[in-house]
Parts: structure tokens; C-alpha cells; sequence
């Protein structure tokens, strides 16, 4: 088990074929790390950054991200634009109907704490941290591509740290 | 017609009842009393050499002592467009509906009515539009809202 937490995969060369041993808990969250499928919640103008990584330049795939039109099939979702009050239950309808283990990258200021329209503004949701639990915030107005590409590489780190036991507690 | 044919042609028919505004700005703007507004609108729609079929839109000022209802107008075969507006006071603002005239105007007065307060005479279906469905805070394009988590821009 000592070599194990220092080493998480082990392989070792017997005859007739390779052994590999390793636990459970890394198998999985490398495994969930690198098929992160994302929810399309594009809400304003982050969201064609959102597409732009997606598409063949910046190729969001490459990270075993894949947009799903459901948030059934959903890992993650990329909160990518304004969030108004009126927006804001159907954003917590959507997270409620994503199976655990689940995942939220506020991207931009305005899911941060409102951006530009922090100020004189009746309509818009002041951060999506009061909504739903946010893993990962990329500022920005918008962010860049690459920056999102950082964020979900953060994001996949964050998951492949994760314990097991982190989950029973939950 | 241009621009300027335009404004001598509006103010020189319709009784006098619409006067322009030297603002400058790039179409004609027109001031009309409130209790015209159906008897110009109808006029400028039929006029044969204006035509007017097209609204444009609607929209409210509040300029902190009154509020004023702008209607943007065009026509699709003459190529004119136009702007007529007029002031209402501060409190209890109303004015006439003018479905009647162009249908298209029934979601800006229920716009005017929803986020400004004015309340639209005839109009027969005022209710609950872009606001939110349990919204109980009042009218937020007026320039006195408050709300507890409004944060109004720190003057510079
Ligand atoms: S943060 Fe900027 S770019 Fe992103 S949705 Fe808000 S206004 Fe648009």
C-alpha cells in the first residue's frame, strides 16, 4: 500500500506479459479527470469563447471533453455567460438533475460577481457561487480560450487529488 | 423625400400638432401632446405620401423630473423613419394604447408598463412580462429604484 500512495501505477514486467497493479481510487479519478463531458450553457457572449475552444483550433476533445445536450450525460457544467435572476433557478434545476460526481467552472466575470454589470444592474445574479457550488473560476471578460483550456486542466487536477473518502462524507 | 423635406412636410400638415426638436441628431424628432397621440399616430399611418406602417419601437426616458414615451416609426415603402415623443408626469403616468393602429406595439407597452410604471389605457392584456415570475419590487427602469442587493455605480 506504501508504494501504492507514491507510486499510483505500478507495472512490472512478468513473463508472458505485464502486470500492472495500481488502486482503485486512481483508476477512477483519472478516468473521470479525462472524460469530463460538459453541459452547452452558454447564456451570453463567454459562450462563443466556450465554442471556439470547442472547435478544431483550440480542440477541447484533446481533454476528453465533449458537449453533451443533456445534463443527464453531464460531468461539468461551464457556466459561460451572464446569469440573470430570472436564469439563475433554471442554472440550479440543471445542476439538481446532474448525477454526482459533478463539476462547475464559472467562467467570466459575470458568473464571478456580475462583471460589467455588477454596478446598476436589477436583473443580473451577483456570482454563481450562491447558486451552485463553483470548482473552478476563470476571470475574464471573456476569457480567452487558453484560459479556459488552464481552468479545465486545473479542474482536472483537482479531481484526479480527490479520496474517495471525500465522497462519503458528502 | 429627405430628411429635411420630411420635417417641414410633418410640421406643415397635421394641424400643427407635431413640433420638431432641434436635436441634432440623424431622424426627425417631433414633440405631440399625450392626448393626440391616437389621432397622430392614425394620421401618420395614413398619409399617403408618409405612410408610416412601421413601428420601430418604443421605449421611456426617466429624466428624473419627468418621464417621456418615445415612439419610433417607418415606413417600409416611402423610406422614412421618424420619432415622436411626449413628457408625462411623474406620478400615475398613463397613456393610450395604439394597437389599434400598429398591432406590433402590444409587447413595448407592456414593457413601458412592466419596467417603468406607465400604465397603458386599452390595452387589455397588462400583465407580468420580462421580469421575473415572482418579481414584487416595483418598476426597475425608474431612476429611484432601490433594492436591497442593487448597487448603484459610486460617482467619479
Ligand atoms: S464576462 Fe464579459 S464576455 Fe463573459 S458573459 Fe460577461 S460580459 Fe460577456
Amino acid at each position: 500500500m506504501g508504494l501504492i500512495k507514491k507510486l499510483p501505477v505500478y507495472s512490472e514486467k512478468i513473463p508472458g506479459g505485464g502486470l500492472v497493479t495500481t488502486s482503485v481510487e486512481t483508476v477512477l479519478h483519472f478516468s473521470q479527470a479525462c472524460s469530463l463531458w460538459y453541459l452547452l450553457f452558454g447564456t451570453a457572449c463567454c459562450a462563443i469563447e466556450l465554442m471556439c475552444t470547442g472547435a478544431s483550433r483550440y480542440d477541447f476533445d484533446r481533454l476528453g471533453m465533449i458537449f453533451r445536450a443533456s445534463p443527464r450525460q453531464s460531468d461539468l457544467i461551464i457556466a459561460a455567460g451572464t446569469i440573470t435572476k430570472k436564469m439563475a433557478p433554471r442554472l440550479r434545476k440543471l445542476y439538481d438533475q446532474m448525477a454526482e460526481p459533478r463539476y462547475v467552472i464559472a467562467m467570466g466575470g459575470c458568473t464571478i460577481k456580475g462583471g460589467p454589470f455588477y454596478y446598476d444592474s436589477y436583473a443580473v445574479e451577483k456570482g454563481i457561487d450562491h447558486i451552485v457550488p463553483v470548482d473552478i473560476y476563470i476571470p475574464g471578460c471573456p476569457p480567452r480560450p487558453e484560459s479556459l483550456l488552464e481552468g479545465c486542466i486545473h479542474l482536472q487536477e483537482k479531481i484526479k487529488k480527490q479520496k474517495l473518502s471525500d465522497w462519503q462524507e458528502k | 423625400m429627405t430628411r429635411e423635406e420630411l420635417k417641414s412636410y410633418v410640421e406643415g400638415h397635421f394641424d400643427g400638432k407635431l413640433k420638431s426638436l432641434d436635436t441634432g441628431r440623424y431622424d426627425p424628432i417631433f414633440e405631440i401632446q399625450p392626448s393626440d397621440l391616437i389621432t397622430v399616430a392614425k394620421a401618420l399611418r395614413d398619409d399617403e405620401s408618409l405612410k408610416m406602417d412601421f413601428l420601430c419601437n418604443l421605449g421611456a426616458v426617466d429624466t428624473c423630473e419627468k418621464l417621456e414615451v418615445v415612439y419610433s416609426v417607418a415606413s417600409t415603402t416611402k423610406n422614412l423613419r421618424l420619432d415622436f415623443k411626449f413628457s408625462l408626469p411623474y406620478d400615475n403616468p398613463e397613456v393610450d394604447s395604439i394597437k389599434e393602429v400598429w398591432p406590433g406595439i402590444d409587447w413595448y407597452e407592456r414593457e413601458i408598463w412592466e419596467l417603468y410604471g406607465i400604465n397603458v389605457r386599452n390595452h387589455g392584456n397588462l400583465k407580468q412580462f420580462l421580469l421575473p415570475d415572482d418579481w414584487d419590487q416595483g418598476n426597475p427602469m425608474r431612476k429611484d429604484w432601490d433594492a436591497p442587493d442593487f448597487i448603484r455605480m459610486p460617482e467619479v
